[in-house]
């Protein structure tokens, strides 16, 4: 984050409570390019293209079972695509795999909570920072030294984190006694720890209250805002979905139905039948 | 009253990390190495010494390293006995092989070639995980005993097919080993390399190479999607954890019982190593520790204490109860409480925090 | 049994032939290089088959792991010590006097009432603990359990014989000179094999309670929750795995004595599992079978060229590459990950 950038970004949180405020959207960050995947002839994905642009908040929909989380899974390399092909900054990949994507900058979290349970908060958000730590192995035996100075200036960096998402109180508990809903923010820090240009976020909201529910907008928003952070997220709420994205990618039985700005993808006749059962 | 942190303010992160953050714990600390060097030696005789407190730093050494791969990094290794073996015998031959290294030297290397078979043993791991990687240990365990059973090079062409350890000098004039060496060099050698392994061994855990190690164990996706690599991580715990091993097996032999045959490192060792780590506490250095001082003082005390009360017991009476209750140990560690021995330490610090006054 | 069985069994069998000769053939070729090495068909023939039969014997240890592992998702490390236990047990009971057959059903009934002491004072307390620490926790059994045994029934090598005829039997005598030499025993040993697998398989198949094991299998909440009753399930299986512990000591105890290496036998069939698959019954036989066979023709045939004593080893080696290839097992299914 440039400096410069500042005085403009809290102007526009000011503004952004009446009028939404013209994005910096950017270049292309990430395009999918004729997917298909399918799982031993169940067709999870077929032929599935769309883009994500620099800066913006994208929002994949669609029923259960359209393949969101493993359009996720695609990009971020957990799962190789039969066909097609994902370029990420402007490198093309026939098959992308997890940890190319995680040191490219792809971050991400999960459906159903993927911490480490038996670590500590603190723990689980430097691990986030593993790729940013350079000192081999006989450096870290040795600990006093560079890799001490290193291991203090990334609990620097995670514990900004910390206090960007408010969960200092918690910040030597094992992540496994949590509650529910803080589970989901430490996971939220894990992947915010690892500086993303992309942040993938499957379900954030998934089962969580009203309140929290305005809590995670909120993080998701001021991680957008103040590090500029391209997100595209899986959500179910629609009300959040047309709240808080710029763009709107509809699946469903692993087709594309639509992409478009939320009123776009609201008016869109396949979209409503999809939605609402078929009527014709 | 006495162990309270109140007041004591951390103020910068690196202190916030210490092993050792509070200043009772410190103290302790430094009081009971002073103990371990200056008292023990002094107070407990040659019998002591040989028959408990060398084997309980050479098996807390071969705790701790399983440790590193069981508990910090998951991955379950029924090989124990196997790569002690390499250890020892790594260390016998490049002993015998060039007489004027020093012994310190032979030891650390002997743990670099275990590391490499640990590496190549610890292959499978990236395919196959839980009891399915046990069982592929177990093609270490057997094959490694095997192989320095059966083939006499290993031994020198001993006949028996034992090797003993020759006479070495660990300073000009003090013997480590052989028949000249006193049980308190022996002592006093391990207490130091055991200390400076332990420290190197937590210095790993608490850093980026053990954070990695627990992310695969806790999820190994998850861990694989923020950009670590299962090929890595799982191989370099296999490397550090069968470096540790090895070296305890070549302390095995060439400190504690100063000769040894391969079938002293069979299965029943990965077992009793195995033990330590599930009763001192999975993913817990002072965990290793207090695991091999329960698993050698056991025996101990079940052949000294029936006799003491008057009861008399066959030999083999004595080793059928051994097992029976390592096994009921064993269960019953698992079932109240998972974390072991280290845990116990832990939760009763808590209990002396608040002491006397609970409220 | 079921069509998802049928076929890879008949694709085996049909397979059998052609590996057995392939094999020969190799060795054939190898011998042929290799002058320290020596080859006979009738030999080889008269080794595979000593080695099949073997392998029944494994196979006979891995069903109970299978049976424990099925329903509880529980790898039983203590079915060796089952084994050993129920050995001793039985030659215990007939020492004392009983007829070989009243021995039996005590034995079963202690084994029963062992099997329901485990589910109560290990099992019920580590409910819905992860897999690897009741794996621990069954290493524990292991041990309580030989130690339990010998101390009640000492550590002396017991001769146990219920009368399973042993004479050599000569059999394809008009293919080769002189025939082929089985032990008639290790044929009883197959008879009785196949006789429990084929009940296993329609108990698990075609009954409530077989039933009710599988959906304990898969998701001990979720049993729990349809009112599948946990605790006798378990107490239920690990009786049956108890009396499949009990025929297999007979036969091992029968033939090779009853002794505390026979709880290590039991390490033996772990390859059988990794090669068969944990959750697959005919896999444990035809596992049985490859390790058995492979193990002795390897011994025979090629263990000279490396000082002998190979099949210490040799299984474990072979689970192990093969695990490399197929890391569910030959019948285990395809574990798909989720996120």
């Amino acid at each position: 984050m440039e400096p410069a950038m500042e005085p403009a970004t809290a102007a526009l949180e000011a503004e952004s409570q009446e009028t939404p405020a013209p994005k910096r959207l950017g270049e292309t960050l990430l395009s999918v390019d004729d997917i298909s995947l399918s799982f031993g002839g169940v067709n999870a994905l077929s032929n599935i293209s769309f883009e994500i642009r620099e800066h913006e908040i994208l929002a994949i929909i669609g029923p259960n079972g359209a393949g969101k989380s493993s359009m996720l899974n695609v990009i971020n390399g957990f799962y190789q695509p039969q066909k097609g092909r994902v370029s990420f900054k402007g490198t093309t990949f026939r098959r992308m795999r997890p940890h190319v994507a995680a040191k490219m900058g792809i971050a991400r979290t999960f459906q159903n909570i993927a911490l480490f349970k038996g670590m500590s908060t603190l723990d689980n958000l430097m691990t986030g920072r593993l790729l940013k730590m350079k000192r081999n192995f006989l450096w870290q035996a040795l600990y006093y030294g560079p890799a001490q100075k290193e291991e203090v200036a990334h609990r620097e960096a995670v514990e900004r984190i910390i206090d960007f998402l408010e969960i200092q109180a918690i910040r030597k508990t094992p992540v496994g006694r949590l509650p529910y809903g803080l589970q989901k923010r430490v996971e939220l820090g894990r992947a915010l720890a690892m500086e993303p240009d992309l942040l993938l976020l499957d379900e954030p909201m998934a089962g969580m209250n009203v309140e929290e529910k305005e809590d995670m907008c909120r993080f998701i928003l001021d991680v957008n805002d103040e590090f500029g952070t391209t997100i595209a997220l899986i959500e179910h709420d629609m009300g959040v979905v047309m709240d808080i994205s710029d763009r709107v990618v509809v699946l469903d039985y692993g087709r594309k139905l639509a992409d478009g700005s939320p009123d776009e993808v609201r008016g869109n006749p396949d979209v409503i039948d999809a939605y609402l059962g078929v009527s014709h | 009253m006495l162990y309270r942190e109140a007041g004591q303010f951390k103020t910068s992160y690196g202190s916030d990390q210490a092993i050792f953050p509070i200043r009772q714990d410190q103290i302790g600390i430094a009081l009971l190495l002073l103990v371990a060097v200056l008292g023990v030696p002094a107070l407990a005789g040659e019998y002591w010494l040989e028959t408990i407190f060398v084997p309980f730093l050479v098996f807390s050494l071969a705790a701790i390293g399983l440790n590193l791969l069981t508990g910090y990094c998951g991955q379950l290794s029924l090989g124990t006995g196997g790569f002690m073996a390499c250890g020892a015998f790594f260390a016998y031959k490049l002993t015998t092989a060039f007489p004027e290294l020093h012994v310190l030297v032979v030891f650390l290397l002997a743990g670099v070639g275990s590391a490499a078979v640990g590496v190549f043993f610890g292959i499978p791991s990236l395919r196959i995980k839980g009891f399915y990687l046990a069982v592929a240990t177990l093609a270490a365990q057997f094959f490694l005993v095997w192989m320095f059973n059966k083939f006499d090079w290993w031994t020198n062409y001993s006949p028996s097919g034992v090797i003993s350890a020759p006479p070495r000098e660990v300073l000009p004039g003090i013997f480590l080993t052989g028949t000249e060496a006193t049980p308190i060099t022996k002592y006093l050698f391990l207490l130091g390399l055991v200390a400076v392994l332990a420290l190197v061994a937590k210095n790993l855990t608490r850093g980026a190479i053990g954070r990695s190690w627990m992310a695969i164990r806790d999820m190994d996706i998850a861990a694989e999607i923020i950009g670590i690599r299962p090929l890595w991580a799982k191989l370099s715990a296999f490397a550090i954890s069968s470096f540790f091993i090895g070296i305890a097996g070549a302390l095995w032999a060439f400190v504690y019982t100063g000769s040894v045959e391969a079938l002293a490192f069979q299965i029943d060792r990965s077992f009793q190593v195995l033990f330590m780590v599930i009763i001192g506490g999975l993913g817990s250095i002072l965990g290793s520790f207090l695991g091999a001082a329960f698993i050698v003082l056991l025996p101990i005390l079940l052949n000294n204490v029936p006799a003491a009360i008057g009861l008399q017991m066959s030999v083999e009476m004595v080793s059928h109860l051994e097992f029976m209750i390592f096994g009921a140990l064993i269960i019953f560690f698992l079932i109240v409480e998972p974390h072991g021995l280290a845990r116990l330490w832990q939760i009763g610090k808590e209990k002396l925090r608040l002491w006397p006054f609970p409220y | 049994m079921n069509a998802t069985l049928a076929r890879p069994l008949t694709l085996w069998l049909l397979a059998l032939p052609v590996i057995i000769a392939v094999l020969g053939l190799a060795l054939q070729g190898l011998a042929a290089v290799n002058a320290s090495v020596f080859f006979a068909w009738s030999y080889f023939l008269e080794v595979l088959f000593a080695g099949l039969l073997q392998g029944v014997m494994y196979a006979l240890v891995a069903l109970g792991f299978v049976l424990i592992f099925k329903a509880s998702g529980i790898f039983n490390f203590a079915q060796g010590s089952l084994v050993l236990f129920a050995a001793l047990t039985m030659v215990g009971f007939i020492e004392m006097g009983l007829h070989w057959t009243l021995a039996f059903v005590v034995t079963a009934g202690v084994m029963v009432l062992l099997a329901v002491v485990v589910e109560r004072v290990v099992l019920r307390p580590l409910v819905n603990q992860p897999h690897i620490i009741l794996f621990m926790a069954t290493i524990g059994i292991f041990y309580f359990l030989d130690g339990f045994g010998q101390t009640l029934w000492g550590s002396d090598v017991k001769v146990l014989d219920i009368g399973i005829p042993k004479q050599p039997l000569f059999v394809l005598q008009g293919v080769f000179e002189g025939g082929i030499l089985v032990n008639a025993f290790d044929l009883v040993a197959a008879l009785v094999g196949a006789v429990l697998v084929i009940g296993l398989a329609v108990f698990f198949h075609y009954t409530r309670i077989g039933r009710a094991l599988r959906a304990v299998a898969d998701d001990h909440q979720a049993a729990l929750s349809v009112g599948i009753p946990l605790k006798t399930i378990w107490a239920i299986v690990w009786s049956v795995a108890g009396i499949v512990a009990l025929v297999a000591g007979i036969m091992w105890g029968s033939k090779a004595g009853v002794q505390f290496s026979l709880a290590l036998i039991a390490l033996k069939a772990l390859p059988v599992l990794i090669l068969g698959g944990f959750t697959s019954i005919p896999g444990a036989i035809i596992g049985g079978l490859i390790i058995g066979a492979g193990e002795q023709v390897a011994e025979v045939f090629i263990g000279p060229l490396f000082g002998g004593a190979i099949q210490d080893w040799f299984a474990y080696m072979l689970a192990l590459v093969f695990l490399l290839f197929r890391p569910q097992g030959l019948f285990g299914e395809k574990i798909i990950e989720r996120v």
